[in-house]
């Protein structure tokens, strides 16, 4: 059913604050993921999935991945008459400041997105934590419970210095918003709900401050504006940097973590493509690994998570390793702990090996 | 509407009864084919591969989920607004309504939406046959013969020509005969139910027929004799490559087969023609930590706990850990339970082989064993 109450905002304009090969020719939210989906493919799903019809979308500098990916938002059943997928420029690079991921410029520059809506909600989101969430749930705790703003975040399960932290007093009320959060810390999953009218309020008052963050700009007005908790009790994957981005996937091979990202009742949606099925030869050997359509498999892939179109030719062995679209792993090659970017060959009888404390990254490779 | 040099009228109405617990529910175009197409991406990609802008898709038998794959086109690029696809399903007028009576009879009453795009040429075609095609090749045979008639055959093999509707032609393509399953074939062409026709000749054809009360009102059965007996320019357009029928159960699975292996027969994987279908946006497929895979193909969203040799794991299909499935085609959303084994059989949509079940067998002179869409096989069933 199409959602009356809330309209969507995305944040895809923000890079990595650790240097990556990965991260150099694309924001954080075109990274490709889990074989076939890109990370704002999540925030964009969820949206979907909870009938939100009308959203916004903050641009990078570098926006080519994500407008070729999202496009007019058709996959995503964002071509829309009444609403639909409205992309702009937002800053080039968001703010660098850690944890942030809500350029109060960007929500000014979008201002007309909320004037002409006449829902009540806006759901705010961003592209660096991902999960699958029933959105209208929290959409209803947020309209019983009568605030301004109801932040959604999960106890910490390690520390993450990009991720911001809740300080939670009385009543679930958020007191403070602070970068960085340890282990057992409530960490903000760079999403929220607020009162279309607030934000239209806010928007005119800190005008001024246009440079801030979101949460830094209503930092000494949280009570007023009445910010409100709700712990999310699912699975929310945080990617801010080579490593998270290679341990959260890997974690994803075990079954119980996988369903908890993809259910078929709420679909993840993306960018749809004519790759074939994937196809084994006689003598391939593929064990505790994803692998997307398109790819040809003639030799051995243990525990890895190969994208679409992915050839490994005989003899060749990919272990531990996450290979993306259209790269070649020649015969008799092998890829150990590593991730590889797309359109690579992985030259014949050539090891690319790092070790589970440093992976090794290769940048986007030239092949056609 | 601005004139278009050729439109394609697409058969998809059938009931395709040869396909048995296969198409009990469902159109036989909707069918599921290769692992993630249906059986009607093959003759839509042809179509959007050569260039072919306006594809009427006449409907009948079951069509809901049909229509509902089809949808705006989208998935073919044949989104086009003024042209594009368009479903027709039978319908009623002023002076009633009628269910389509033969192939003919279904073009006829459409011959409202023929008239409104004023092509110059008319494709017709059927949803139902495994091929790779550029029709704008045939066009320009029809072309070059000034004929009023083109019809695509394809040589068989002469020991299986009586199984065929066979076409007699001179050496320069035109035909003198038509013979439908001749016991004593003198031409190995078979007729593989694809036809161009000059637009002017179409409409005469189809309007004799329709009042002619002894036509069953067929392509092959009424259309073509009569064209051949008015001295009509009839010619062949030979397709040399890969056409495969997949109307039985015996010859979908063999089809299927047809797609595996080092050199397939039929590859899905050719770039310059790519099979486009409506996808399902499901994620990778897993293999499990005991998986086995062998000589398959495997679409999204499969499971695979168990062993699968010389198979065809369509959507969101499971194998269970210690399963094995062999020589078959797994249908989307088919599970394999646990400890089952499962040999040259079709399981269709959302089947499901209880655990430990045997089903089928390797011995290729039995039956391949079918099991409907959504039955559940359990333990002495």
């Amino acid at each position: 059913m199409m959602n009356t109450k809330a309209i969507g905002y995305i944040t895809a304009n923000y890079a990595g604050n650790e240097p990556s090969k990965l991260l150099e020719n694309r924001p954080v939210a075109a990274l490709p993921f889990l074989g076939r989906y890109r990370l704002i493919d999540f925030p964009l799903s969820n949206m979907t999935n909870a009938g939100i019809h009308t959203v916004g979308l903050a641009m990078p500098g570098n926006w080519r991945s994500i407008a070729d990916h999202v496009g007019h938002g058709g996959d995503f059943q964002l071509d829309r008459k009444i609403g639909g997928l409205y992309t702009f420029p937002g800053n080039p690079y968001g703010t660098t400041k850690r944890g942030m991921r809500f350029l109060l410029r960007d929500i000014i520059s979008n201002r007309e997105l909320f004037e002409r809506s006449d829902a009540p909600y806006v759901v705010v989101m961003g592209a660096n934590i991902i999960f699958n969430m029933d959105l209208n749930e929290v959409i209803d705790a947020h309209e019983r419970s009568g605030v301004g703003i109801t932040m959604l975040y999960v106890k910490a399960e390690r520390k993450h210095s990009d991720a911001s932290r809740l300080i939670i007093g009385d009543a679930g009320r958020v007191q403070k918003v602070e970068p960085g959060c340890e282990y057992g810390d409530n960490k903000f999953i760079d999403c929220f709900i607020i009162n279309r009218d607030l934000l239209l309020d806010i928007i005119k008052h800190y005008a001024n401050a246009d440079y801030l963050d979101f949460f830094e700009a209503i930092a000494g007005d949280m009570a007023r504006v009445d910010v409100c908790s709700y712990e999310y009790k699912g699975l929310a994957i945080g990617i801010f940097g080579e490593r998270s981005y290679y341990e959260r996937s890997m974690e994803l091979l075990a079954p119980t973590v996988y369903d908890q990202l993809f259910q078929k009742d709420r679909p993840i949606r993306t960018k749809a493509h004519d790759a074939a099925p994937a196809k084994y030869y006689a003598g391939s050997n593929v064990a505790n690994s994803f692998v997307s359509a398109g790819s040809k498999i003639h030799g051995t892939v243990r525990n890895s998570i190969l994208s679409r179109n992915v050839i490994v030719e005989s003899g060749a062995n990919v272990t531990n390793s996450i290979i993306m679209y259209g790269c070649v792993i020649k015969r008799g090659a092998r890829v150990e702990n590593a991730i590889i970017d797309k359109n690579n060959v992985v030259p014949e009888n050539t090891e690319y090996r790092g070790t589970p404390d440093a992976i090794m990254v290769i940048g986007k490779g030239t092949r056609l | 509407m601005a004139r278009k040099e050729c439109i394609a009228m697409l058969l998809a109405g059938g009931q395709g009864s040869r396909l048995m617990d296969l198409t009990s529910k469902i159109a036989k175009p909707a069918v599921s084919f290769g692992g993630k197409y249906r059986i009607i991406d093959f003759t839509l990609s042809n179509c959007a591969n050569s260039g072919i802008e306006t594809v009427g898709i006449l409907t009948q038998y079951r069509p809901y989920q049909l229509h509902e794959y089809v949808g705006s086109g989208r998935a073919w690029d044949l989104n086009i607004t003024g042209s594009g696809v368009s479903i027709l399903p039978p319908y009623a007028t002023q002076e009633g309504g009628a269910w389509y009576e033969g192939t003919a009879d279904a073009v006829t009453h459409n011959l409202d939406y023929i008239k409104s795009h004023h092509p110059e040429y008319v494709l017709i075609l059927s949803g139902d046959a495994l091929y790779r095609m550029d029709y704008r090749e045939m066009l320009k045979t029809h072309k070059e013969h000034n004929a009023d008639l083109t019809i695509g055959v394809m040589p068989v093999p002469w020991e299986d020509a009586s199984r065929f509707g066979i076409l007699t032609a001179d050496e320069n393509g035109q035909v003198t005969k038509f013979s439908e399953k001749p016991a004593h074939p003198d031409s190995n062409l078979a007729s593989m139910g694809i036809y161009i026709f000059s637009y002017d000749f179409l409409v005469n054809a189809l309007e004799e027929d329709a009042i002619n009360q002894r036509s069953s009102h067929d392509f092959g059965n009424d259309i073509i004799p009569k064209a051949l007996a008015d001295g009509k320019r009839l010619f062949v357009h030979a397709h040399h490559g890969f056409w495969k029928d997949v109307g039985t159960i015996a010859s979908y699975h063999e089809t299927s087969m047809d797609l595996l292996g080092e050199d397939p027969l039929f590859d899905l994987f050719d770039e310059k023609t790519p099979i486009m279908s409506n996808d399902s946006s499901r994620p990778p497929h897993y293999i499990g930590p005991d998986g086995r895979v062998d000589d398959s193909l495997v679409a999204n969203g499969c499971r695979i706990m168990g062993t699968v040799r010389h198979s065809i794991i369509s959507t969101d299909a499971c194998v269970g850990e210690r399963a094995i499935v062999e020589d078959s085609v797994l249908l989307p959303g088919a599970i394999v339970k646990n400890g089952a084994h499962v040999s040259r059989a079709i399981l269709g949509e959302n089947a499901v082989v209880e655990e430990g079940v045997k089903l089928g067998s390797v011995d290729t002179t039995k039956d391949t064993a079918v099991v409907g869409n959504d039955v559940v096989i359990g333990k002495g069933e």
